[in-house]
């Protein structure tokens, strides 16, 4: 089911949360909803899940207004926060299904098919308050999926996990969503599981939407100094503007665009060397060879074309960059 | 400690010897108290919800009339019911006053800001994304209601239990709207003030026993729900 965003306008108070004039989500793909926090992702999903209502505009869920009884009918929301009732995971699936009409011989069949998914059978008698926090993520991502709602929103479905959990589930999650769901709404403010996650990514700032396509195309070319830098894009002064190389996008040696470096420090990991310092005042650091004359106070390191996008100085504001 | 054992000693025999008119009185205490706390349950725990739940203009100046409220002296909310019952008063065509019906209003009264202000802090101490999940997942506003209601059960319970303390052991309002009548409107705590004012300490002492042993045994049934259930 394809979910669009029309004229949305939200505010709290005085506050402009949301001003998105359109987007939307495709039909049957998982789309990141990437941006710093307070930039307004929590509340989207919200809104789609009507939860909240809009100052202006609209969110369609298909071709229907989203409204408690859409969202009841084509909604599942996993929270950030992972919350139970008191009783087993089986019971607070049970209840959930229930809730959505589901009878009780398909509950059954959903149910064991979710905990399987989501590998959490043996935590199905287990009282739902006493998992930990790893565990409660799994459950309420297999509460979300048994419902086999046409739209899936997840909200930081790896925070909270320790880091063998979130490696896990960072990898079986895509294949969950795949097998599962039909449009997945996934926000996170990691760049790293935006990009594991997601076919398309938008990038929410400050409640407007500064990006949104194949992620390929998003992360290969931010609009702004803003999104560039959200994104782990490394950003220099340079004239009449700024440049942003990508994450991992600068070389020890010449190239396309040569920068100079000031080593602070080299550290030996065996395999490989990597010099910390600044280029341009920005810390940054770049892999050496593992073997090799030690550097000496400068280096020369290089970008090539398609790692460095230049931004005049009215693409973004450089008190924000970072 | 002689007055404490007299009393022990005639408790027990007024117990024992099945005392109409004391069985009338611990009748009619369980009944106006209990009706009182029961009105106040019902009325508090969905406003509770809806304070603790709602967004909307003068709520925090609400939950502070509430919390107010939950401090008033009983002897205040009887002397307000007494004002407004009474034969010049604006509902005094209704006859209410020195009645049951008007204690059991003053006692109610008296009960609701702790029934509504524990209930209220008891649904804001549960997770705010469970009314969210629940709302999703289609469950309407009767059923959020009780399935938040059962969450925060040991809070409710809790705010149960305060409110009926509050009115079983009060005896500033029974005494200003009820009137202490003998054979209608007298409860264990008039008649214990009636009793020390005669004199007749070990029979005080008895009733106060006896008020005791009463407010003890509803609270424990209530205490072992509110136990069981945090077993679970």
């Amino acid at each position: 089911m394809r979910v669009t965003v029309e004229g949305l306008v939200f505010r709290r108070g005085r506050r402009r949360v949301l001003d998105i004039p359109a987007l939307e989500f495709i039909d049957g793909q998982t789309t990141a909803l990437v941006g710093p926090n307070g930039s307004g992702k929590s509340t989207l999903l919200r809104l789609v899940a009507a939860l909240e209502r809009p100052d202006a505009g609209s969110v369609f869920l298909g071709d229907r207004r989203a409204g408690p009884a859409e969202a009841r009918e084509s909604v599942a929301f996993a929270f950030q926060q992972a919350v139970f009732l008191s009783g087993s995971v089986r019971k607070n699936m049970e209840m959930a299904l229930a809730l959505r009409g589901v009878r009780g011989s398909e509950r059954a069949t959903r149910i064991a098919e979710a905990a399987a998914a989501c590998g959490i059978e043996p935590l199905l008698h287990r009282d739902a308050l006493r998992l930990s926090g790893g565990e409660a993520q799994r459950a309420n991502l297999a509460r979300a999926l048994s419902l086999r709602a046409p739209v899936t929103l997840l909200d930081e479905p790896l925070s909270g996990l320790d880091a063998p959990s979130r490696r896990q589930l960072l990898h079986d999650l895509p294949l969950l969503l795949r097998r599962f769901a039909t449009t997945t709404i996934v926000v996170t403010h990691d760049r790293d599981e935006a990009l594991r996650l997601s076919d398309s990514m938008a990038v929410l700032i400050e409640g407007t939407v500064r990006a949104s396509g194949p992620r390929a195309d998003v992360y290969g070319n931010p609009p702004d100094i803003e999104s560039a830098a959200f994104m782990g894009y490394m950003i220099l002064p340079s004239e009449g503007g700024f440049l942003a190389i990508a994450p991992r996008g600068l070389r020890h040696g010449p190239g396309d665009h040569c920068f100079e470096m000031h080593v602070d420090e080299v550290i030996d990991l065996g395999v490989r060397r990597e010099a910390w310092g600044t280029v341009a005042g920005v810390r940054t650091s770049v892999g050496l060879p593992a073997e090799g004359p030690a550097p000496g106070r400068t280096l020369v390191v290089s970008a090539s074309n398609r790692a460095l996008k230049r931004f005049g100085k009215g693409e973004g504001r450089a008190a924000d960059v970072h | 400690m002689d007055a404490l054992w007299e009393g022990l000693k005639e408790a027990v025999r007024l117990i024992v010897s099945g005392d109409a008119q004391l069985r009338e009185i611990a009748l009619r205490t369980i009944f106006v108290s209990g009706t009182a706390t029961l009105l106040a349950m019902g009325s508090g725990v969905p406003a509770g919800y809806a304070l603790a739940r709602g967004r909307f203009p003068g709520r925090t100046v609400l939950l502070g009339f509430v919390n107010t409220g939950m401090g008033v002296p009983p002897v205040v909310a009887g002397l307000i019911v007494w004002l407004m019952l009474v034969r010049s008063g604006p509902f005094g065509d209704l006859e209410l006053i020195y009645t049951k019906q008007a204690m059991i209003i003053a006692q109610y009264l008296i009960s609701l800001p702790l029934v509504l202000g524990f209930t209220a802090a008891a649904v804001q101490a549960l997770p705010p994304e469970l009314p969210d999940l629940l709302r999703v997942l289609g469950a309407g506003p009767l059923r959020r209601l009780w399935l938040l209601s059962r969450e925060a059960q040991l809070g409710i319970l809790a705010a149960i239990m305060a409110g009926f303390g509050s009115v079983i052991s009060e005896v500033g309002a029974s005494m200003a709207v009820g009137g202490n009548i003998s054979g209608d409107t007298r409860v264990l705590t008039t008649a214990i003030v009636l009793s020390t004012s005669r004199g007749e300490n070990a029979n005080a002492m008895a009733l106060g026993i006896i008020l005791l042993a009463m407010a003890f045994a509803v609270n424990l049934v209530l205490t072992v729900v509110q136990q069981r259930r945090r077993r679970r």
